[in-house]
């Protein structure tokens, strides 16, 4: 009797439903909400990437609110504009710890903001998670936790991730310039890629320093064309990478290869002159990284959010990847440590590594840094997309180093 | 007076650093010394910029060159930051002196050039800090230096140190504002030239003022260093400083001191009300439309507006001086022609980019006489009133003056010496009132006047020349009458014992001209030696004991008025060779 | 440090000139607005970067990028203008100038981002692909381009100020407004000109910067100190000067680049600018 099955159906649906919404599991999040504050470049010279990180951290913020909240409350994301200022960061996260008391604080955009958010952090014991510090010898707090797979030493891992990739190539390089920006997070790793190569018996044709507001790279281009390398590292920092390659087809000149350190991503796709470019990451919208199905979930919300924000390239790569990794740290931590004490989620994320879309994070090297090792891996923009070549396990199917 | 103020100030003081104690939350101990550090900035780019009118592009040089001081000093060297803030002041002081003691000494060097080479001095100064072992790229990172407990926590430390630069600084705009220096520098500002010939030390005033402004930047700098604790090239010398001090002051006013404080509270209270995440960008646009609406309405600036609104309500209350008081009589009495020459040219010649204006002139000024110098355009008069005023220095030959070489000395100091001039075209200083432009050269001349005197005497000479009832009033509201009597109140205010007049007939009706005749007469009886530069054939007739013709800068003529004037050379040079 | 090779010289030297040609195409409504009509305008660089992001839609959206000028110059032309009349109906000082035009350069800039966000835009067009080749030195399209655009708005502005009735007006408007307008001179209506026409080359200089650059909001202050460097030692007013100015700068710092560590070249340039100031009795 299909009615009668029918009102029966109707009947058990609706007792699971009530069932399962009284689940403690299950129900929405309650009680007073759990504030997180922090500050981002949403203005100012890094709002480019500032943007990328507050469409992150709203995806993650309404995920959770959508499951259990942490511990069972709801979350609320405290934002504030920090326009780029070091001096802005530093007052604003004055701001959020001791006038809008905030429960826990998470980390600005870049370097420079994120020492000043550490500086205050310290003064007030609070735990700082963050994803972009550049210059690890000058985190010298105990609870600070770099949530970005970045080692300790990354002017000792980055090249030797990139020389080994080139290394294991179809033609290895002879010879090598290091083009780079001065800026201080840039400058290091590249002088680290200057020694890493002098011991791998490459051979320096061009070593050039360039001041970070500099708008003229024609001589620089210039000069690597009559100094002919096999690869070129270039220290360059957002709007550099492209500077460069525009004025290297200007004169008509490619290297065979040449790697960038910290590019605008989406920008390096397009630009003509852009194919076969070599990048750091530590995620791509490819297996293995898209074998998890909480990376699979972030993708999808990822490209909604972005489009919606008008971002003109939405795929998941670095930038968002890191970000999306410090709140699931920061989530692994207050469900672990059950509770929202500074000091116990310190203790519980030295003592617990956690499993983030970039991999495995721990800290229990010194000031919480891992040195030797990291997270990252080298891509390659094959056929206007980003593809890992290196390590062999992360690399796309079939994807290898492609030199012209 | 001053006691007042001192004691305001200071109680301002007192109840300011309390503030630490009320237990506010930190963050507003931070955005206070953020407001407090921006106005050491714009009040101490004032100094220089607003009260002279030269225009610094380059504030972030010392300001970045004390950052940096504090910064290596305290992490290369070890030494304590409190000891590294005078360092900071001190090294800032002493480029900003050395430059400007290359820069100001060259006259050209003025306006928008002035403002390009403080700002190529700041690109210099960040390439060379950037380029070198000062910091060579990674930046210097302050976390370890210890911070000495002067409140009782991090931030009211700052906040604490802010303030005392803050009134230091304040305390010193006023000062300055009130004194001759500051006289000095407004007179700059209005018409340098002018103000150097009326006895201002302009190379020392403008000096002085950079200093000051730089050092003061430079220990600001020092502060805000420990307060960033990372200091890079690029936050540095990044063009927000030079670009938000010009901004700051402007807003609220460049010329007093206070008015940069309330620029710079305003726009710093603005950057921190549109911080919050949601709406930034729009936000931004909402500080800009402010300050756009701010100074279309208030071009005075909102401090300015305000002082303005003040003074003019006061002025209706001022009482009219009437001229009572005869004004006291000259040094030397009144006057007959004497033996020794008071003033005496030899072979003076000057030429300009190949004119020759003036040829081995000769010439001399007998005390107590008036003597008159004419002839047509361009025979060199005005610039025999120049070389010897101190405009100009001759090529060649000499100036005695009392016996002493003129040509020789700084221009300023011709003022001392008790010599005074007019301009043919009125050049008073747009932005004192007439009073002020009288009160100038009784400070700066020859009896170098404190304020208060120089005050009284100015009135006195108002009186005389009857522009009493326009004291207060601005330059630029008086008719051309009005301005050459101005000219002549000025010129007679250092009580010069020699008075050179420029054309000071020109433009006038038959009445003025009258009433000049009658003024310089009184001059004269007063016991000073006139020379005047004239075309106004009348005036000279009526008035010279002696006159010199001058031609194609050369003494052609020279003797009693009317047979002078009869020489068939003279009538040749004003009129031309007579067709038989 | 080796003796770079003369193609590098050469190239570099053409870099220097085309980055200073950029330069002076950017400065010269600065310059014009600056010495002419008392007015420091900040939101120049704004008005070329909104220039260039209009630029860049246009040309996505197919349009011939140097066909948008033919857009972009009349609404620029308003648009300074409107400006102008703004400035003048409030009788705002040089100095009060400097003020509202940052305000108005804050609203452009948040603008900009509110409608194409703060990341990097850069234009392509079939511009951007062609080069010459000059022996062994190759001389991009949109370079020559900027350069050849520089060269002709200043001469020709040069050639109006110096041979026409308006330009020679306008110079004594420069010199003395009030007694120009004694003499029969329409000064409100050249100076609406002239406004006009320096928003109009700030919206040239946008496509330029579209052409040869990636965009950003926050690139707008990148240029503004070497800009106004260019403007005030090329003499302000003088419709040649920036041009010649900015070249001077742009092939120090090239040259600099060439034979050291690039990170040298604003020294160069700048104590160059310094020594210029210093030792010539005029400015050039």
């Amino acid at each position: 009797m299909p009615a009668a099955n029918q009102s029966v159906r109707a009947v058990f649906g609706a007792l699971l439903a009530l069932a399962l919404a009284a689940h403690p599991a299950l129900a929405a999040p309650s009680g007073p909400p759990v504030r997180i504050g922090s500050t981002l470049a949403l203005t100012g010279p890094l709002a480019a990437t500032g943007l990328v990180h507050k469409i992150v951290g709203e995806i993650y913020v309404e995920q959770l609110n959508r499951k259990n909240g942490l511990l069972g409350r709801p979350v609320e994301w405290v934002l504030k504009d920090d326009q780029s200022r070091p001096d802005l960061a530093r007052t604003l996260y004055e701001q959020l710890v001791t006038v809008d008391k905030v429960d826990l604080i998470m980390g600005p955009y870049a370097t420079a903001n994120i020492l000043s958010a550490m500086g205050v952090a310290q003064r007030y014991n609070k735990v700082l998670i963050h994803h972009t510090f550049g210059t690890p010898s000058l985190a010298k707090y105990e609870m600070q936790f770099p949530a970005g797979g970045l080692a300790g030493d990354p002017d000792n891992t980055i090249p030797r991730l990139v020389f080994d990739a080139l290394a294991a190539s179809a033609m290895p390089p002879k010879s090598v310039a290091v083009v780079t920006s001065k800026f201080p997070s840039v400058h290091f790793i590249s002088l680290g890629a200057r020694e890493a190569a002098k011991k791998r018996g490459l051979r320096e044709v061009a070593f050039l320093e360039w001041d970070f507001g500099n708008r003229d790279f024609g001589p620089i281009a210039a000069r690597l064309k009559d100094a002919t390398p096999d690869f070129v590292w270039v220290g360059g920092l957002g709007l550099e990478g492209n500077l460069l390659i525009d004025a290297m087809r200007k004169i008509d000149y490619m290297p065979p290869l040449h790697f960038h350190l910290f590019p605008a991503p989406g920008p390096l796709l397009k630009a003509p002159g852009g194919e076969n470019a070599l990048a750091a990451t530590t995620f791509e919208e490819h297996p293995p990284f898209t074998d998890n199905p909480i990376a699979v979930e972030f993708i999808r919300l990822y490209h909604e959010r972005g489009a919606k924000a008008g971002l003109p390239d939405t795929s998941v790569e670095n930038q968002s990847a890191i970000s999306f990794s410090s709140w699931q740290t920061l989530e692994a931590a207050v469900t672990g440590a059950k509770s929202i004490d500074d000091k116990a989620i310190a203790q519980w994320l030295r003592k617990n590594p956690v499993d983030a879309i970039v991999g495995r994070l721990r800290w229990d090297g010194p000031f919480n840094y891992i040195y030797g090792t990291d997270l990252y891996k080298v891509k390659q923009n094959q056929q206007g997309k980003w593809v890992v070549i290196w390590p062999k396990e992360f690399a796309a199917s079939g994807a290898h180093l492609v030199t012209p | 007076m001053r006691g007042r103020a001192l004691a305001a100030f200071a109680a301002a003081g007192m109840a300011l650093s309390a503030v630490p104690f009320f237990g506010l939350p930190a963050f507003y101990e931070s955005f206070l010394y953020l407001v407090l550090h921006w106005i050491v900035l714009a009040v101490s780019w004032n100094i220089l910029s607003g009260y002279s009118g030269y225009f610094s592009f380059g504030h972030g040089a010392f300001f970045g060159a004390g950052m940096y001081t504090t910064a290596t000093l305290a992490t290369k060297a070890g030494v304590p930051f409190l000891w590294t803030l005078p360092a900071a002041g001190i090294a800032a002081a002493a480029f900003g002196i050395a430059l400007g003691a290359v820069v100001f000494r060259l006259p050209r060097l003025r306006g928008e050039l002035f403002a390009l080479l403080t700002l190529a001095v700041t690109f210099v100064l960040a390439t060379i800090v950037l380029n070198t072992p000062v910091d060579g790229g990674p930046g210097l990172y302050l976390s370890a230096v210890p911070l000495p407990a002067i409140g009782p926590s991090p931030s009211s430390t700052f906040y604490l140190l802010g303030l005392a630069l803050a009134l230091a600084t304040l305390w010193i705009a006023r000062e300055i504002q009130r004194s001759r220096l500051g006289t000095g520098l407004f007179a700059i500002h209005d018409d340098e030239d002018v103000a150097e010939v009326l006895g201002v030390p302009t190379y020392r005033y403008k000096l002085a003022a950079f200093g000051l402004s730089c050092g003061l930047a430079g220990i600001a700098g020092g502060i805000q260093a420990m307060f960033i604790s990372y200091v890079t090239v690029g936050e540095t010398f990044s063009i927000a400083v030079p670009l938000n001090v010009v901004l700051m002051s402007v807003l609220g006013g460049s010329r007093h001191w206070f008015g940069p404080a309330v620029g710079a509270a305003v726009v710093t209270a603005l950057l921190y009300a549109f911080t919050a995440g949601d709406y930034a960008v729009a936000g931004r646009a909402a500080v800009g439309l402010i300050l756009i609406l701010v100074i279309l309405f208030l071009p005075e600036g909102i401090f300015g507006e305000l002082i303005g609104a003040l003074k003019r309500r006061r002025v209706s209350v001022t009482p009219v001086i009437d001229a009572a008081d005869p004004p006291a009589p000259t040094a030397a009495g009144p006057g007959k022609a004497e033996a020794q020459p008071l003033l005496e040219a030899r072979g003076l010649s000057k030429a300009f980019r190949g004119v020759q204006a003036l040829a081995e002139v000769d010439l001399e000024v007998r005390r107590g006489e008036i003597l008159g110098l004419v002839g047509p355009n361009g025979s060199g008069k005005s610039t025999l009133i120049n070389l010897v005023s101190g405009h100009f220095r001759p090529d060649s030959g000499r100036i005695l003056f009392e016996g002493r070489d003129l040509a020789a000395m700084e221009a300023h100091r011709i003022a001392r010496t008790g010599l005074a001039r007019t301009y043919q075209i009125p050049r008073p200083f747009a932005h004192l009132s007439v009073l002020e432009n009288v009160a100038l050269p009784a400070m700066f001349g020859r009896d170098a006047l404190p304020h208060a005197e120089a005050g009284h005497e100015a009135r006195r000479w108002l009186a005389f020349t009857g522009l009493g009832a326009k004291a207060t009033s601005l330059p630029g509201e008086l008719n051309l009458h009005q301005r050459k009597f101005l000219e002549l109140a000025r010129a007679l205010a250092s009580r010069p014992s020699l008075l050179l007049l420029d054309e000071v007939f020109s433009g006038l009706t038959h009445a003025e001209i009258d009433d000049a005749i009658r003024l310089i007469r009184a001059i004269r009886a007063q016991g000073a030696t006139i020379v005047f530069v004239e075309h106004v054939i009348r005036a000279v007739m009526e008035l010279t004991d002696r006159i010199v013709v001058l031609s194609y800068g050369r003494v052609i003529a020279e003797g009693d008025p009317r047979a002078v004037m009869r020489e068939p050379d003279v009538a040749a040079a004003y009129l031309g060779k007579p067709h038989a | 440090m080796a003796l770079p090779s003369l193609t590098l010289l050469g190239q570099s030297l053409l870099s220097g000139i085309f980055i200073g040609a950029l330069y002076g195409l950017l400065g010269l409504g600065l310059s014009l607005s600056w010495g002419m009509l008392r007015q420091i305008n900040l939101a120049h660089f704004a008005l070329a970067f909104l220039g260039a992001y209009l630029t860049y839609q246009l040309a996505g959206a197919g349009m011939d990028p140097l066909a948008t000028l033919a857009v972009i110059v009349p609404c620029f032309f308003a648009l300074g203008a409107l400006m102008h009349w703004l400035l003048a109906r409030f009788s705002v000082s040089a100095f009060n100038s400097l003020l509202v035009t940052f305000g108005l350069t804050a609203i452009i800039e948040a603008l900009i981002q509110w409608i194409w966000t703060a990341d990097f835009r850069r234009m392509e067009s079939a511009y951007g692909e062609v080069k010459f080749r000059v022996g062994a030195l190759y001389v991009a399209l949109p370079e020559l381009l900027t350069l050849a655009m520089a060269l002709a708005l200043s001469l020709a502005v040069w050639a109006w100020l110096r041979h026409t009735y308006t330009g020679k007006a306008m110079r004594a408007i420069a010199e003395d407004a009030p007694i120009a307008a004694a003499f029969g001179v329409n000064v409100r209506r050249l100076s609406l000109l002239l406004s006009g026409l320096s928003a109009a080359f700030a919206g040239v200089a946008g496509l330029a910067l579209a052409l040869s650059y990636t965009l950003a909001p926050g690139q707008i202050y990148a240029w503004l100190g070497v800009v106004f460097a260019a403007v005030m030692l090329g003499g302000l007013g003088n419709p040649l000067g920036p041009l010649v100015a900015g070249i001077v700068i742009g092939v120090s710092e090239a040259l600099t680049m060439a034979f050291t560590t690039p990170a040298w070249a604003p020294l160069v340039s700048f104590s160059l600018l310094i020594v210029v100031l210093l030792a010539r009795p005029g400015r050039i």
